[in-house]
This record gives C-alpha cells, structure tokens and sequence, in this order.
C-alpha cells in the first residue's frame, strides 16, 4: 500500500470531521468558530450551496415526468424501495447501489446519499425535542442501558441549535414533546383544524399540533424563508430549510479554519496504543484510489450510524482486535430505526367550496398519547408512537386508480380539485436489541476492495404489538373526527425504511456494555466522538435529527474545552 | 440520471440561455454544470420507438381518453410523444408488453364491430371499440387498457400544456393560506 508523505504538516489539523451531513456539518461549524483548524472528510462530491440541479426543474422537464429511464432505476433497486427517493427530481441524491453494495440475513432498507450535505439535504425536517420520558426509559422498563444524560443536560443545546437552525412550530406545553425556541407555525388547512378541533373534544384534550420543522417561516440568519413550493427534497435554493449546504457549512468557512475534502471514504481510525489515542484517520481517495494518512488531536466521527461504525470495526488493531472503541462487543448492535407504514385515512364531505393555496412543506403532528403515565400504560407493549398526517384535496392522481372511465366528463372531473381526504400514519418506537446488528462482510467487498455492511436486524414483539395499536387508535381517531371510510392500514415497513438508524455505537455509564461516554467520546480513546445515530442509546418515537445537532454541538464544546486544557 | 449526449447546437444554447433568464428571474445562481444538466433533461428525443401505426393507435386512443374541449386534448399536450418515449424507456418489460398488447386489442375490436383501422373511425366509432375493450377487460389484473389510460393521464396532467394553462401554475407561492374560498383560486388543481 503507498501511504502518501504521512507525518507532514499539510495532513496535519487540530480536528478532523468525518462526514458533512447534519451531525458533520454541526461538528465543523462548532469546531472551526471555536479556533480550531478543521479538515472535514467526505465520501461524495462536492455540493455547494444553491446548485441543485433540479430546485427549478418542472414536470414536464423529466421526459420520464415521475420516473426513472429503465437504465437509470436498474442502479438504485434498493434505493427505490421508499417509492419516493428515485423519483428523478432527486434520485442524483441517493447512492449508485450497484457501486455500493451491501447484504442482508433480513431485509434492511439502507438508504444514503453520497455528497457534501448527506441527508441533511434529504431529510423530513420535522424536528422535536426529546423528553426525559425518552432520556429514562431504557432505566425504567430495563431495555437497553441508561443513557449517560438527562433532558436538563441537552435542553441547552436544543436552544442553541434551535436558534441557529430555524425550527418553526407552536409552543404546546407538552411534558412528552419540550417546547423550544420556535420561529412562528405554520398553519393547518381547513379540514386540519376541524379535525384537530374534534381529537381534542372526544379524547380528553388529546394534542394534534402544526408539525415542528426545520423549514424558516421568515428570514433567518441571512437564509430565505419558505417559498411554499414543497420541493424540499430537491435542494432548496432560498436556503429555507435547514441543511449543512446552506446553513452549517457556510458558516465554518466564514472562520477560514474549514478545509473540506470531498471524495475522501475514511476507511480506519489510526489507533496509537502509547498515547491511547487516536493519531489520525486513513482515507481512500474514490477517485484516484490513493491512500492517504491525515493526523488530528480530535476526531469526530460523523458519517452516519451505519457508516461511522463500519469505520470503528474496520480500525482493528493489537489492542482492538473486533473494531476500535469495541470492548463491550457492541460496536454494530443495538441498531434500531423508527417501524411506520401504518396508520388510517378518511373522506370528509366538508368544504368543498375551501382549498389552499401553497404547497406546505409540513404536515401535523399528533404527539405521543400512549404510556406516559398509569391511566395510559398499556399492557402489551412499552414506551409509544406519535402520528404525523395531514389533510389535503385529491389531485388528478385520483384517476389513476379507476380502471375504465374516459372522455371529456373525466378530463373536466380531473382537472378540478377532488374531495378532502385526512389521513395519519405512526412513528413509532424500536427497543435496543443486542440481536439487531450490522457486521462487515470481507466477502462482498466495493469497487475499492473494502469489506461491506451486512444487516440482520427485525421487529419483535413489542413492535408488532404496538403496529397493532398505532393502526387501531388512528381509525378511533379519524372515526371520531366525523370522517367518512375510514380505512385502516398497515403496510409494513422493513428496518432502515424510516432512515432514522441509531443505537449501532451506543452510549452508556458502563464501557462494559456501551462504546460511547455521556460525551460521545469512545471509552477507550478519548479524542474519538462519535456523534450521529450510532451513539443513540434508545430510539424514542420523535424524529432525531434535532437530538443529533445538539448532541454533536454539546460534544464540540466539550472536546474543545479538553483541548484547551490539554486534556486532549 | 438519464443522458442524452448529443451535440450542442443552436437550439441547445437557445434552450440554455432559456433557462439561465428563468433562473435569473427565480432569484436563483446557477452553475454552468447545472444549466447543462437542466437543458439535458429537456431535450427532446429523436428517435422513436413504436411503429407507425402503433404510434397512430396510441395517439387516437389517448385523445379519445382525453379528448379535446374547452381545454387541451391529448394530442394538444404532447401525450402521444410522450407515451411513446415512455414506452421505450421507462416502461418496465412486462409494462412494454401490455402497451403492445392493449394497442394489437384495440385495433381488433375497431375491425371486428367497424370493420376499419382504429385510428381513421369517427370519434363515437372509436368510443364504442375502446368502451368494448375496457368492458372486456373489467376484472383483469393487469390490465392492459388501464395501462395505457394511467399513462395517458400521467402525460397529460404533467405536460407543459396542462400544467401550465389547465391548471393552477404557482412555482413560486411565497405563502400559505390553508382555507380560501374556492372560487378565489378557481376550481382547479394546483400545478405540483
């Protein structure tokens, strides 16, 4: 192997990042404006802030309109399976799956993109603060191990990332969903609002609030507030959704400390065993296949759950033998991800002389109502599930489904808005289960010779049962609501289709049976953090973007004190 | 994503430069890579891959599904085209053989009750076959005649025709009202 001049002072950075999407992007703006020189290592290309190749694109542009050329979807099989990451607006944002193989005992839904932003330019964007209903559950119930910190530790860092982010929303008083430092809501449509109306008047007070997201209903730390286009997932060219492009990343290179090397897979961690220290990351070059050494006193691994483990169990060494930070053997267990596809929908013959206008980037949201206290415990499963959903009028898709009607009578029916419809669908919680893991496979190895992931990971239980709940409940509701047909639904959703994996690097108070510190800092090589997914301890049933800005933000603060005090 | 790497002509620079004002007028900065990647997506192609009498089912059928009135028919939105390249494409194979098929039953039910090629029947002639096929065909799964009305009226309501003059085209909202009156924004569907 041809190691390129290791040692020299141009690979040399007080920080190194791996990965820029939400967790990797945070880590370097903290870094950097905290002083320290920071090289961020990315696997994909380069994106900068606005190119996005589609933001503007409409319809009729795509000559497939909604889908993939043949030639195309044959190189995202896997990818395709959310049926709606490959639509062509932003398939250029999702792996080549042919190029980045993986294996699965049981099927797993790994879905990634490989380009300076990550998911950050993909995801949802719904963002909630978890509660100490989450931070004490694995303690309570004995699933999992206690997670190191308490909401009193993290509510801070929600603030100072709310602030910076944008994250619009209403302030509800919910113990299970904190408040935070919110922009204005956005507002719920007609049917919305009467349904809300109705939740509440049947299930004793029962919340469904205005989604909370990271979408700007005003201009915000030099970004553009929300257009109302719904085209998020493209890229958005007014910086009104929060990404790494267009909000994290910025401001690193404002401090001129912000080195980003695009097309860099980290393949190990450099563990030197006289400090206990790491030295530095090795990387393969995806374009040129070089290997190159870069040398940091911090190093903070954020690359994704999947991807920032596959890193730990690739960096073996004397003492490491089964993946640094591994001790406990529970690098690559644990993995956990939100179970949904299930929920109910409904007609309403209300407002039919009402529509909306915008397209709103955001749904509702009907927070966790099950197992918060003794008169909601329910007996066949623990911890709960929230809903989000929202109201709209059917558009011309609706004819699809018809089998033979034709003529001028359909046309003039298409063009006009159809009836109302309401429909919620449940997130809910995973537990951490030893059992579901991720490993390395030496024998399927990527076009660069490197081992690839293998998944064997499924629902139990207490998810099976709870699905039971989620569909059950969401039919009371709709039902009580007044809506008409009322249909209930579980469409089943396999591990990794919500791409919310977590727990695979778990933090912990005991390096016998966690990887992590209650600072993301690896047991056993303090200058290694791992702040994305990997270090979740238990899953909870809110989306966790939000949790993995303030962690890595919290941990940032935290490993530059440590250097400052030469602790590090 | 699909590439059509062909020359760079006239028509392209034109088509660029077209975008490039759009964008300007969007507020938006594009690269140069991104206006060649936008321009790619919108050249038409030049190849075809149905038969020409394949091509003048599908076109007579597609008005017929959707025809034209005090709007757009097919044909005006460019569906048959599109149905075409999506047909060569797009399609999956057992997609592909249906959409031969769907076109092989139409014909023969025009020759069997009209005795005459499909596409040169009298609007109410081609009705009845295409009626005739639909009946035929109630229950089958898949079916072929459902096929190429999905098809049709995916082409037709994504067209730069429809989706800009039929329907309510907003690229740019700027807000959100979640209950206006109805006949404030005109009893159509929004552009999406």
């Amino acid at each position: 192997m041809f190691v390129q001049g290791s040692g020299t002072a141009q690979q040399t950075y007080d920080a190194i990042v791996v990965g820029s999407g939400i967790s990797g992007g945070w880590a370097a703006k903290e870094l950097t404006e905290k002083g320290l020189r920071t090289l961020v290592l990315e696997r994909g290309r380069d994106v900068k802030h606005p190119d996005y190749p589609t933001a503007m694109t409409e319809s009729w542009q795509f000559a497939g309109r909604s889908r993939l050329s043949r030639a195309d979807a044959s190189r995202q099989e896997k990818q395709n399976r959310t049926g709606y990451t490959t639509h062509p607006a932003s398939a250029h944002w999702f792996v080549d799956d042919v190029e980045n193989p993986y294996s699965e005992v049981k099927r797993f839904d790994w879905m990634r993109g490989y380009h300076v932003g990550g998911r950050s330019l993909l995801w949802g964007r719904q963002s909630y603060r978890w509660s100490d209903l989450d931070f004490e559950a694995n303690a309570r119930d004995g699933h999992g191990v206690d997670w190191p910190i308490r909401y009193q530790e993290i509510s801070p860092w929600y603030d100072y990332v709310e602030r910076f982010a944008g994250i619009s929303g209403s302030r509800d008083g919910l113990a299970q969903l904190p408040d935070g430092q919110f922009l204005p809501p956005m507002a719920m449509n007609c049917l919305e609002v009467q349904v809300k109306d109705r939740i509440a008047k049947s299930f004793g007070g029962r919340a469904m609030i205005i989604g909370r997201a990271a979408n700007l209903t005003q201009p915000h730390n030099g970004r553009g507030s929300c257009q109302y286009r719904n085209r998020c997932i493209r890229g958005c060219p007014y910086g009104a959704y929060f990404s790494s492009n267009a909000a994290t990343l910025p401001a690193a290179y404002a401090t001129g400390r912000l080195t980003l090397r695009p097309f860099s897979i980290v393949t190990e961690v450099i563990y030197d065993p006289k400090t206990r220290r790491a030295r530095g990351v090795r990387i393969v070059d995806a374009q040129t296949n070089q290997t190159t050494e870069y040398f940091a006193r911090v190093i903070f691994l954020c690359a994704s759950a999947i991807a920032s483990t596959f890193i730990l169990l690739n960096s073996k060494s004397d003492r490491f033998p089964n993946g640094l930070g591994n001790d406990s053997g529970e690098l690559g267990h644990n993995l956990m991800d939100h179970h949904f596809i299930v929920g109910a929908r409904g007609v309403s013959d209300d407002f039919g002389d009402r529509f909306y206008k915008g397209q709103r980037p955001n749904g509702i949201y009907i927070p966790r109502f099950r197992n918060l206290d003794a008169t909601s415990k329910q007996q066949d499963y623990v911890r709960g599930f929230g809903y989000q959903g929202s109201a709209s009028r059917d558009n011309w898709a609706r004819g699809i489904k018809e089998l033979s009607a034709f003529g001028a009578d359909l046309k003039a029916d298409l063009i006009a808005p159809g009836p109302w419809r309401f429909g919620i669908g449940a997130w809910g919680e995973c537990l951490p289960y030893h059992d579901n893991r991720m490993f390395l496979s030496d024998k399927l190895r990527d076009k660069w010779g490197l081992p690839t992931v293998t998944f064997d990971c499924d629902w139990k239980t207490n998810e099976l049962n709870m699905r039971k709940d989620m569909k059950n409940a969401a039919a009371e509701m709709l039902e009580a609501a007044g809506l008409r047909d009322v249909t209930p639904f579980d469409d089943g959703s396999a591990p990794g289709l919500c791409i919310h994996e977590m727990g695979t690097a778990r933090m912990g108070r005991d390096a016998k049976t966690s990887v992590l510190n209650g600072w993301n800092q690896v047991h056993a090589a303090a200058n290694v953090f791992v702040t994305d997914g990997a270090c979740m301890a238990s899953a909870s049933c809110v989306n966790p973007s939000l949790t993995y800005m303030a962690l890595t933000a919290r941990a940032c603060d935290y490993a530059v004190n440590e250097v400052k005090k030469r602790n590090l | 994503m699909s590439a059509d790497t062909g020359r760079t002509g006239a028509a392209d620079i034109t088509r660029r430069e077209a975008i490039r004002r759009a964008a300007l007028l969007a507020g938006v900065a594009l690269s140069p890579e991104l206006v060649t990647f936008v321009a790619r997506a919108q050249t038409a192609p030049a190849k075809s891959y149905l038969t020409a009498a394949q091509q003048a089912i599908v076109s007579a059928a597609a008005e017929r599904i959707l025809p034209r009135t005090d709007t757009p028919g097919a044909i005006d939105a460019g569906v048959p085209a599109f149905i075409d390249r999506f047909y060569g494409e797009f399609m999956s194979p057992d997609d592909q053989k249906l959409l031969v098929a769907v076109l092989q039953e139409i014909e023969m039910a025009a020759k069997s009750a009209q005795s005459g090629s499909f596409a040169s029947l009298k609007p109410d002639q081609q009705d009845a076959a295409l009626r005739a096929v639909a009946k035929g065909q109630e229950g089958r799964t898949p079916s072929s005649f459902a096929l190429l009305r999905s098809t049709t009226i995916l082409g037709y309501f994504t067209s730069e025709a429809v989706g800009k003059n039929v329907l309510h085209y907003d690229p740019v909202p700027g807000a959100y009202d979640g209950c206006v009156p109805i006949d404030q924004v005109g009893r159509r569907n929004w552009t999406t």
